[in-house]
């Protein structure tokens, strides 16, 4: 509808175009779809004469009004990227040729980099004083590492973030991660092989810490209560003993116990003799298991061959 | 695509705090107390960290950009750059008011009202009373009286509390929309105190408050309270005093501000001072009988009604008991309070009352909030009290100390009363400490950032600076006279090439050079002025001449003699002459420079203006140059050379 009006519009101007075409020519032109008629030469009498150009007078920068003693915590109050005309400093970064690096004004190098400015020594100490109502003390008997990770072996990270945009929420937020050592959970022998087959590369053997990060559900809240599901289960599970597990033979074992294999029986056919009556017999074992457990190199046969010759009383090669 | 960029750019931001903790205490040997967290809101630490930083001096307002072009030097510059700000804000709300389709995304979470489209209502809408609530909560005014009209048309009924509270809000509103609370700096900038001041009726005679008044059925105290207010705020003062007759006789008990307004408006009822107090008494009793208790709006009513009551020591005395009462009653008094106390005690005719000091003593050292209207005039007052009426230094330093403590420098005003203020506070510094300390301690830590000095303060401080001769202060006022758009007053101009007339500088030191730049910059702005402009500065002899003695005193010939040029070529239209001191150093330096046509352009210039002591020019020319045969003719024409 508003379409057709305009083309009726139009229509009605070309008409008059046609009868006023001479005066219409240089008449303000309301139409923006209509083309402009192509001047080739150029008309210079269409600009007007030219006005010379102000000179803008360098101004005086921030800086030099600045006294020697000023707080410059009050001058760079917060984060912002470098300026020129508020640090009265001579700094000079970046890279020519030759020559000395660029100095401060408008160098893009200072800029990119992020800068402490606001972070002064005295500045951290005022705010750290301002912030100070805010914090409780530290419980007093809870002195050392120890006694922390003892009372209190579940850590919790999260974080929060705050920045300048329409919405207060940031997805980042929601991401709990939770640590303890694993040997806070009291667990045995074969519970223990449970629990690291059930959290994998979440275990940090080097520490013996496990660390659960959980970041599923939207929210931190319902996060931090999956992690502590997560851990809840887990340690039940490792309790629990499944009818299934009782079927683990010697194939299905991890590692190589000698109490357990072959070696044993036969050695103590051998002798005739419970194992525990033989002598050297730990000497034997022991080179078994690392030869067995860490695989063939140069050291675990050597090992095992002097274990060996001890457990037949032969002669030792080095001696 | 879009949530990747989004979450990109979400890392970019700072992780503001990292929160660890141990869980899972179980108490062992030892018991271990772990403390309360201490309760704070979500602000206070930002709030905390707010509160160890000062002004910075060198800065503009944080409302400008910082940097060196961008920062405004002005007092037209700052409320040019601020009002270019505002007037960007408000394009943004046309464009969205025009396209409101385009901004029905809801980036916001919590969803923030402004950010969405303005609901519009026309007679096709559909509303219910929430709307109408709704609209009133946002003190919508005319959108609330479309909703109203819908409702009405419709046979909607509304609830009466609903229409009490419209009823309200047309009467505080004079059934008129207010300038948005978002135009921050129209507010500041725009000077409606002043004409607010003017006490004239502008309630709208049948207006749609009174039309609702009209169609509530048997009016309740309440209503009457609403349109009594309304009409007494607006000056129809008449029909509120109608209408308060009518509450009485119908026996209603109007609530504390119906009463207060009618205060506030006794000086139009009562001519004489003895009567107006009489007929607020009469309020004030029909309160009492009533058993409505009085405010701290009943508090300033009264006393801004004594303060338009004269001089008379009565007066003052009924002012100080009215406070104690009040105070009896336990109601402080607010600032405004205390600027009616202010202006009751020191009127510009009357003796003069050191009660403001007594005042200091008693709010020194607190922090206030807005109660009342008239708190902004306040500061002001007090500068002003402290300045014209007290003389009083000490007086107006504990002002200043008083305004930047804590939060009270949002009762300020705006930014005529800021200027006014520190017009008033600058004015008391120069006229009671030495040259020296004003400018360390005031001039260069408040100009131009804070306060930018206007003509006839500037002035003030040339004045001083004049009259002390610290000429060393000369060319920081210079620059900053340019600086503030202030070089083409004539006033200013005529001070600075005195002072620098009088106090020669030390030849060819620092000094001089910039004296004789100064000279020269004013010579070429006033030559370079455009031709077309209205009111242009145009030169007078005196003060050509005195630019001419201080270039000559630098020893610049060259610029002296277009000077001197200019002085004779244009003798008609230039307005007075030079001092004679002028001419004769112009002609000892073209005697030093050996020119002795330039030395009979300006002797000629001098018999001219009528120097009789041209003739002793003349004689002294001839004395220490030989002239030649024409130049000898030439000066015998000007002068009875008898001398030879």
């Amino acid at each position: 509808m508003l379409n057709l009006t305009k083309n009726i519009e139009r229509i009605i101007i070309r008409n008059i175009e046609k009868q006023y075409i001479a005066s219409y020519f240089s008449a303000p032109n309301e139409q923006n779809d209509d083309f402009k008629a192509l001047n080739l030469k150029t008309n210079k009498s269409q600009f007007g004469p030219r006005r010379p150009l102000r000179k803008v007078k360098p101004v005086e920068t921030r800086t030099s009004q600045m006294e020697v003693d000023q707080d410059w915590g009050s001058v760079w109050p917060a984060p912002r990227s470098f300026h020129p005309a508020v640090v009265p400093l001579p700094i000079r970064q970046g890279y020519v040729e030759k020559g000395a690096p660029p100095d401060k004004y408008a160098n893009a190098e200072l800029m990119k980099i992020p800068n402490f400015l606001h972070l002064t020594p005295p500045v951290i100490k005022r705010q750290c004083e301002a912030l100070k109502k805010f914090c409780t003390p530290w419980p007093k008997n809870l002195n050392n590492q120890e006694k922390i990770e003892k009372l209190f072996p579940i850590e919790v990270i999260s974080s929060d973030y705050c920045h300048s945009s329409p919405t207060i929420r940031d997805p980042l937020a929601r991401i709990v991660t939770i640590r303890f050592k694993k040997s806070a959970l009291n667990l045995n022998e074969r519970e223990t092989d449970k629990f690291r087959r059930l959290v994998g590369e979440r275990y940090n053997e080097e520490n013996d810490t496990v660390t659960i990060v959980t970041d599923r559900c939207p929210l931190k809240k319902q996060n931090y209560d999956y992690a502590m599901y997560l851990l809840t289960a887990l340690y039940h599970e490792s309790k629990n003993v499944e009818p299934w597990e009782e079927l683990k033979n010697e194939a299905d074992m991890e590692k190589y116990v000698w109490e357990n294999n072959a070696s044993k029986v036969n050695v103590e056919r051998l002798f005739n003799k419970t194992s525990s009556e033989i002598p050297n017999i730990s000497v034997y074992s022991e080179a078994l298991v690392n030869y067995m457990n860490e695989g063939e190199n140069d050291y675990t046969v050597a090992k095992y061959g002097e274990a060996v010759k001890q457990l037949l009383n032969l002669p030792s090669s080095t001696k | 695509m879009n949530i990747s960029s989004i979450i990109l750019r979400r890392h970019n931001h700072i992780k503001n705090t990292k929160l660890v903790g141990r869980l899972f205490y179980t108490a062992v040997e030892e018991k271990i107390e772990i403390p309360k967290r201490i309760p704070r809101g979500p602000t206070d630490i930002l709030r905390a960290l707010e509160s160890t930083l000062q002004r910075d001096p060198t800065a503009a307002h944080y409302k400008y950009h910082d940097d060196p072009y961008l920062m405004p030097k002005s007092n037209t510059s700052k409320r040019t750059y601020a009002m270019a700000e505002e007037s960007g804000r408000k394009a943004a709300h046309w464009v969205r008011s025009e396209n409101p389709e385009l901004f029905n995304h809801k980036e916001c979470d919590p969803a923030i009202d402004l950010f969405f489209p303005k609901q519009v209502y026309d007679e096709n809408s559909e509303v219910t009373e929430k709307d109408l609530k709704d609209v009133i909560g946002k003190n919508q005014v005319s959108d609330a009286i479309v909703i109203n009209k819908i409702l009405t048309t419709k046979g909607i009924e509304v609830s009466p509390e609903t229409k009490q509270s419209l009823l309200e809000l047309l009467c505080y509103n004079n059934s008129e929309d207010t300038l948005d609370e978002e135009y921050i700096e129209e507010r500041w900038f725009k000077q409606s105190s002043r004409l607010r001041e003017r006490q004239r009726k502008t309630w709208k005679d049948g207006n749609i408050a009174e039309e609702i008044f009209i169609s509530i059925d048997n009016p309740t105290a309440d209503a009457y309270s609403a349109i009594i207010q309304g009409m007494a705020k607006y000056f129809q003062v008449d029909r509120a005093n109608q209408l308060y007759e009518e509450a009485l006789q119908k026996g209603f008990v109007l609530n504390a501000d119906a009463y207060n307004s009618l205060i506030r408006v006794a000086n139009f009822f009562k001519e004489g001072y003895d009567l107006r107090w009489a007929y607020i008494n009469n309020i004030l009793l029909s309160m009492n009988q009533a058993e409505v208790k009085p405010n701290l709006r009943t508090l300033n009513a009264l006393l801004w009604a004594l303060s338009t009551m004269g001089n008379s020591k009565n007066i003052k005395d009924l002012t100080l008991k009215t406070l104690r009462q009040f105070k009896d009653l336990g109601i402080e008094p607010c600032l405004g309070s205390w600027y009616y106390v202010l202006i009751t005690f020191c009127k510009e005719r009357g003796p003069k009352s050191n009660i403001l000091g007594n005042i200091l003593t008693q709010i020194e050292g607190k922090e206030f909030s807005i109660q009342d209207l008239a708190d902004t005039n306040f500061f002001v007052t007090a500068m002003d009290v402290a300045k014209n009426h007290l003389n009083n230094i000490v007086l107006g330093k504990r002002v200043h100390n008083l305004l930047l403590k804590g939060n009270n420098y949002n009762l300020i005003g705006d930014s005529y009363k800021e200027s006014v203020y520190y017009r008033h506070y600058f004015g008391l510094v120069l006229m009671n400490t030495s040259i020296d300390e004003f400018m360390e301690q005031f001039y260069y830590k408040m100009v131009p950032n804070i306060y930018v000095p206007e003509p006839a303060v500037m002035e003030d401080v040339l004045k001083q600076v004049e009259a002390l001769g610290a000429t060393e202060y000369l060319p920081k006022l210079w620059s900053d006279i340019v600086i503030f758009d202030q070089n083409l007053r004539e006033k200013l101009i005529n001070i600075v090439l005195n002072i620098m007339v009088d106090n020669p500088a030390k030849e060819s030191s620092e000094l001089a050079e910039r004296f004789f730049n100064i000279a020269w910059d004013i010579y070429t702005t006033i030559s370079e002025q455009n031709l077309e402009k209205i009111n242009r500065l145009s030169f007078t002899g005196d003060m050509l001449g005195s630019i001419m003695t201080v270039i000559l005193r630098y020893g610049d010939f060259e610029k002296a003699c277009t000077i001197m040029n200019d002085l004779s070529k244009s003798h008609t239209t230039i307005l007075g002459v030079p001092k004679f001191d002028a001419l004769s150093l112009f002609v000892d330096h073209c005697i030093k420079n050996k020119s002795p046509t330039r030395a009979i352009v300006c002797i000629q210039y001098a018999a001219d203006s009528g120097f009789p002591e041209a003739v002793s020019l003349g004689a002294k020319l001839n004395q220490h140059l030989t002239l030649d045969e024409i130049h000898l003719n030439k000066l015998s024409n000007i002068i009875d050379l008898k001398l030879q």
